[in-house]
């Protein structure tokens, strides 16, 4: 349990945590005494916009979060008086912010994966800018705190009363409300955009269960978010969840606990007694039984896509651990790394990865896990090569889907077979003969796709799949690509009304019989291109990643014979199939 | 491309219908944080495989409970209680899907995919329709006097507590088949921005749902257009081409204001 | 000699947007003198206890207030649930005469106590406002307006709510701290007890009557301040307001 306190991305994560306590705990109880509770969640809403734009354009993410909520305050104020309601106005406003935000992440910036990480928090991305920024905000909250607290309190008790020498009494309220916007930008990193409630609304109503006193309240309150902030941020290593989400779901739970307490407490005596007895039971179950971790002596590896973590496995057999990134049926374009990435890395000495910026995330994986592992570019060494996407987030020289050429997959056993050697020589024997074993195979599923591949009239075999990852395996069998449903060599190109229509169109016109979607993504519009050319859709297959164990495409020789087989039967209407058998 | 319009056309007509009762009865923070408090039961119900309704509907009994419950606290006021409720809720349902054992699909549940409807997603949105345009027009009067004075409705027949229920559960349901196609974080859009767009235009209630629904048709189908021709996002693009209607209807207001009836309607209901 | 007034108003009227609320106010409060204040809801009262405290400038007229005003107003349900005990509450009064950066001291705390035990709450000074009683809260208030060192103290509707050994309290109260020679303005609906005050002003949007209530209360005043008709109950000789009805049907 304590190792996870060891990583320094996590050690970032508790002192921003910890120094956020103070101001979200204090000014979580003037937010609720001055019913600021909703605009509190409205200022992070509005923020996100703010924050794409940051991250799209270069500049610092507190300059954007800040213009964002000053725009937002001012949007707000202008529509004030409405006939229709000032709530209405600001839920539209919100609305309108967050469907900005998603459109300048994924269409403009093509930085689709982003938008989870800026809604609902990462711990990943703590840095140095961002403990300032807290620190700022827990000494602007302590000293307006001294200076204008009993201003609050007064202007939230009633109304009236000026004193000498003193500004006008809404300035006090105008402070109150930008420090809370302020805090809440320097939040906005931990726990995202759409929930910084967590932190600053939740314990404090927590807090008020327990005390009816201001003092002891705001103890109580900044106790709460440390301890509920630290939690969170634990579990959210552990569950690999945004900390946001997690923080959300201690500080709710938070809540029951200490009501239920406060219900049980009034029971009877051995009532009362028999609950926390249990109760403590129950924790220490929880805490034991957390503890991982395998100290095994195998020589740890860690392979980011699942094609290569099927490689290094067949070659390094028992004498190594293979840590593998990507799950089955994820989408590697997709993917932001987790927590548990980072440490899994951490105590690795070799990290094979694919290259071609399919996996362009495992450089920043290797150095926040502290590791020195030896970083090896599958990717660059495999002898056939196809241009790639010149530009779009992702752009690379090369298209990253090299695995689907046998020969490539040949190199690439052939790589990890020499870096495992150097790696650990004392196995090099064993390395040797699973790698020589592998290859045989690989050659033979190589000769057996192309013997059934060519049983289709080569007119016959046109490719339409849900993004373009076959080109390889096109080009090696002598396939022709017709279309894509989301054109582009990376999913985060968002398929557009446009596109689709246009493709259907030429689905049609070239007669094509199948659309193929793939294992890893939603069949849904390729499912509706189908039913709108009378194509079918019934056969998938796996472009990104491999099956789930128990499937067709578990393995990298099993996936490649499944897809071939899909594509036959797809191409001759189900009249053939193929199950080469080497 | 024709399922996406029928789709939207369905979900706009429902939307805009339901959502003038929304933006008369003061229920646009509630829309979004009934949205936001199901996210779990919707989640848990797509994960479990069975329609999106028997995640829904626990998840909103669920929350209202707790809003209930954590009202009760000395020193908290309802709009704190619903803040805390919602955090957690919707936290909880953030964390069952973003979590890397939940399947690929999930995430869409948050955004929305309006550009490629299932037939079930059609079927749903039809239901929709077709019960919102019985019961809203039976329910007509009744609702009207319940906005308009909710003390004396009584004396006219009408009982508050039913018409509310029926509002609330007609808006329940109708959150629960739009969150396939705007999302989750989205679909407040669809039932405040025409409903508000078309208050500013119109001061009878008639008129006002029926421009409400050409809003919302005209809006949504606009938005479709832009994701067609600018390949922008299609939940995204609908909810701004909401949200532009009724920043147009601002002063579009002020210009027909001189045109228009003088008896006035109660602009929001206490 | 008579004393300088606390408060001299003439031809006074004030409002909203330019627009009027109250008009035609003429009055003098002396010190020592207990005021009542009469009329409808949405009468004005408030208009004027917040003209008064200098909330809203006069739009006709004069007003010349000559000491701190303080106001104990109605209590709210937000208010009950505040974290602040009795003393925090009659603390915040020393606020008013302090600048806005400077907190109040263990001087000031003891001013507070001291006008905790003059109001009779001694002993209660540590409760949380909210869980105290309505007249026990009342005197909270007033003691807070003691602490502010007012000599004009505004109440709005202090009676409502209270029972009456409550009221009864309160009345002696408000005579002992006009006996220190405060002046003291009370938005009352209770005309029974406005006859116990020095002088009654009776407010409907226009100025009605002011005046000792023997001379200034009489049916065609109270008619023209309540807006319906003043009958007599049958049997105790006392005197209640018919609400306002329209002629549209016979008698």
């Amino acid at each position: 349990m304590l190792e996870t306190f060891q990583l320094p991305f996590v050690q970032r994560g508790l002192i921003e945590i910890l120094i956020l306590s103070v101001p979200a705990g204090l000014l979580g109880t003037w937010i609720v005494m001055r019913g600021l509770a909703f605009f509190s969640h409205a200022v992070g809403t509005a923020a996100f916009p703010g924050l794409v734009l940051a991250d799209g354009l270069g500049f610092a993410a507190p300059l954007g979060a800040f213009a964002a909520a000053l725009l937002f305050a001012m949007g707000v104020s202008a529509l004030r008086g409405r006939r229709s309601g000032q709530d209405t106005a600001v839920a539209l406003v919100l609305a309108g912010c967050l469907a900005a935000g998603v459109i300048l992440a994924s269409d403009v910036f093509g930085s689709g994966s982003n938008i989870e990480t800026l809604l609902f928090g990462s711990l990943l991305l703590v840095d140095a800018g961002d403990i300032g920024l807290a620190a700022g905000a827990a000494v602007a909250t302590l000293v307006a705190g001294a200076l204008l607290g009993r201003h609050w309190l007064r202007a939230g008790f009633d109304s009236g009363l000026a004193g000498p020498a003193w500004p006008d009494p809404r300035v006090f309220d105008a402070v109150l409300i930008g420090l809370v916007a302020f805090a809440t930008v320097a939040a906005l990193t931990v726990v995202g955009a759409l929930l910084v409630t967590a932190l600053f609304l939740v314990p404090a109503v927590t807090a008020r269960l327990l005390t009816d006193r201001l003092r002891s309240w705001q103890l109580l309150s900044v106790g709460l978010v440390a301890l509920e902030g630290v939690v969170g941020l634990w579990l959210s290593v552990e569950t690999d969840a945004p900390p946001g989400a997690t923080i959300a779901c201690v500080a709710g739970a938070g809540f029951v606990v200490v009501a239920a307490g406060q219900a049980i407490a009034r029971l009877p005596r051995p009532a009362v007694l028999a609950t926390a007895a249990l109760g403590a039971l129950a924790l220490l179950g929880v805490g034991c039984g957390a503890s991982g971790g395998s100290d095994s002596g195998k020589l740890d590896v860690v392979a980011t896509t699942t094609q290569i973590g099927d490689f290094a496995r067949e070659v390094g057999g028992n004498a190594i651990e293979v840590d593998q990134i990507l799950q089955p049926n994820t989408d590697p374009h997709d993917y932001e790394p987790r927590p548990s990435d980072v440490s899994g890395a951490a105590g690795a000495s070799l990290v094979f990865a694919s290259g071609d910026n399919l996996d362009s995330w495992v450089g920043q994986v290797v150095s926040d896990s502290g590791s020195d592992a030896e970083v090896v570019d599958l990717g660059a060494i495999v002898p056939e090569r196809l241009p790639g996407e010149s530009s779009g987030a992702e752009a690379s020289r090369f298209d990253p889907h090299w695995w689907h050429d046998p020969r490539n997959a040949e190199a690439a056993v052939k790589k990890i077979e020499s870096s495992l050697a150097a790696a650990d020589p004392a196995h090099k024997a064993l390395f040797e003969r699973n790698a020589d074993a592998y290859l045989g195979k690989l050659r033979a599923l190589d000769a057996g796709i192309a013997k059934c591949i060519d049983s289709v009239p080569s007119k016959q075999r046109k490719l339409v799949t849900d993004h373009d990852a076959f080109g390889y395996f096109a080009n090696r069998y002598g396939i022709e690509i017709v279309g894509a449903v989301i054109p582009s060599q990376t999913t985060q190109a968002q398929a557009s009304a446009k596109d689709l229509s246009e493709l259907a169109k030429t689905v049609e016109r070239e007669h094509v019989k199948a659309i193929f979607p793939e294992s890893s993504l939603s069949p849904k519009v390729a499912e509706a291109i189908a039913r709108q050319t009378g194509a079918s859709s019934d056969h998938t297959l796996y472009g990104d990643s491999l099956g789930p164990q128990g499937s067709d495409g578990a393995t990298y020789l099993s996936m490649e014979e499944a897809n071939a087989d899909a594509m036959v039967r797809g191409f001759t209407d189900g009249r053939r199939g193929c199950r080469p058998s080497p | 491309m024709r399922r996406a319009i029928a789709e939207m056309a369905l979900l706009g007509v429902a939307g805009g219908a339901i959502g003038c009762w929304v933006v008369l009865y003061r229920l646009s923070y509630a829309t979004e944080s009934l949205a936001h408090s199901i996210l779990p039961g919707l989640v848990l119900a797509a994960l479990a495989g069975v329609p999106l309704l028997l995640g829904g509907a626990p998840a909103i009994v669920i929350a209202g409970l707790a809003i209930i419950v954590v009202a009760r606290v000395p020193g908290i006021s309802r709009e704190v209680a619903v803040g805390a409720v919602v955090t957690t809720m919707f936290g909880l349902g953030a964390l069952l899907a973003l979590s890397p054992k939940s399947p690929p699909g999930i995430q869409e549940l948050l955004f929305g995919d309006i550009l490629g409807p299932s037939n079930g997603d059609l079927l749903a949105a039809a239901l929709l329709v077709a019960a919102v345009t019985t019961a809203l027009p039976l329910m007509h009067g009744r609702l009207l006097a319940v906005g308009f004075d909710r003390n004396a409705a009584r004396s006219l027949g009408a009982s508050p507590a039913v018409a509310e229920a029926v509002l609330i559960t007609l808006l329940a349901v109708a959150i629960v088949v739009a969150v396939q196609g705007l999302g989750n974080l989205l679909v407040v859009a669809v039932f405040v921005g025409p409903a508000a767009a078309a208050r500013n235009l119109t001061e009878r209630i008639v008129p006002m749902i029926g421009l409400s629904i050409v809003i919302a048709l005209a809006a949504g189908l606009a938005g479709l257009y832009l994701s067609y021709y600018a390949g922008t996002a299609g939940g995204a693009s609908v909810t701004l081409a909401i949200v532009a209607a009724y920043l147009l209807s601002l002063p579009a207001g002020h210009l027909t204001a001189r045109f228009r009836d003088t008896a006035p309607m109660p602009a929001t209901i206490e | 000699m008579q004393a300088e007034p606390l408060i001299e108003a003439s031809g006074l009227a004030v409002g909203y947007g330019g627009e009027a609320a109250i008009s035609g106010v003429s009055f003098a409060l002396r010190p020592g003198e207990t005021m009542a204040l009469l009329g409808p809801n949405g009468g004005g009262k408030t208009t004027l206890l917040r003209a008064l405290l200098g909330e809203l400038s006069p739009l006709a007229g004069t007003l010349r207030v000559g000491a701190r005003c303080a106001t104990v107003p109605q209590t709210e349900r937000s208010q009950l649930d505040y974290p602040v005990s009795a003393l925090d509450v009659a603390a915040m009064g020393a606020l008013s005469r302090l600048p806005w950066w400077r907190r109040p001291g263990r001087r000031d705390r003891e001013i507070a106590a001291d006008s905790l035990r003059q109001v009779g709450l001694d002993g209660l000074a540590d409760e949380t406002f909210g869980k105290l009683s309505g007249g026990q809260r009342q005197r909270v208030l007033i003691a807070r307006s003691l602490v502010q060192d007012a000599r004009i103290l505004l109440l709005d509707e202090p009676f409502s709510g209270l029972d009456r050994p409550s009221s009864e309290r309160l009345e002696a109260l408000i005579g002992s701290l006009a006996g220190e020679g405060r002046g003291v303005v009370v938005a009352t609906h209770d005309l029974e007890q406005a006859q116990r005050w020095d002088s009654v002003l009776c407010l409907n949007r226009d100025q009605i009557a002011v005046g000792p209530p023997q001379r200034a209360l009489d049916v065609d005043v109270l008619e023209a301040t309540y807006g319906g008709a003043i009958v007599e109950l049958p049997g105790s000789g006392r005197r209640a307001v018919l609400p306002p009805h329209h002629h549209n049907h016979p008698h």
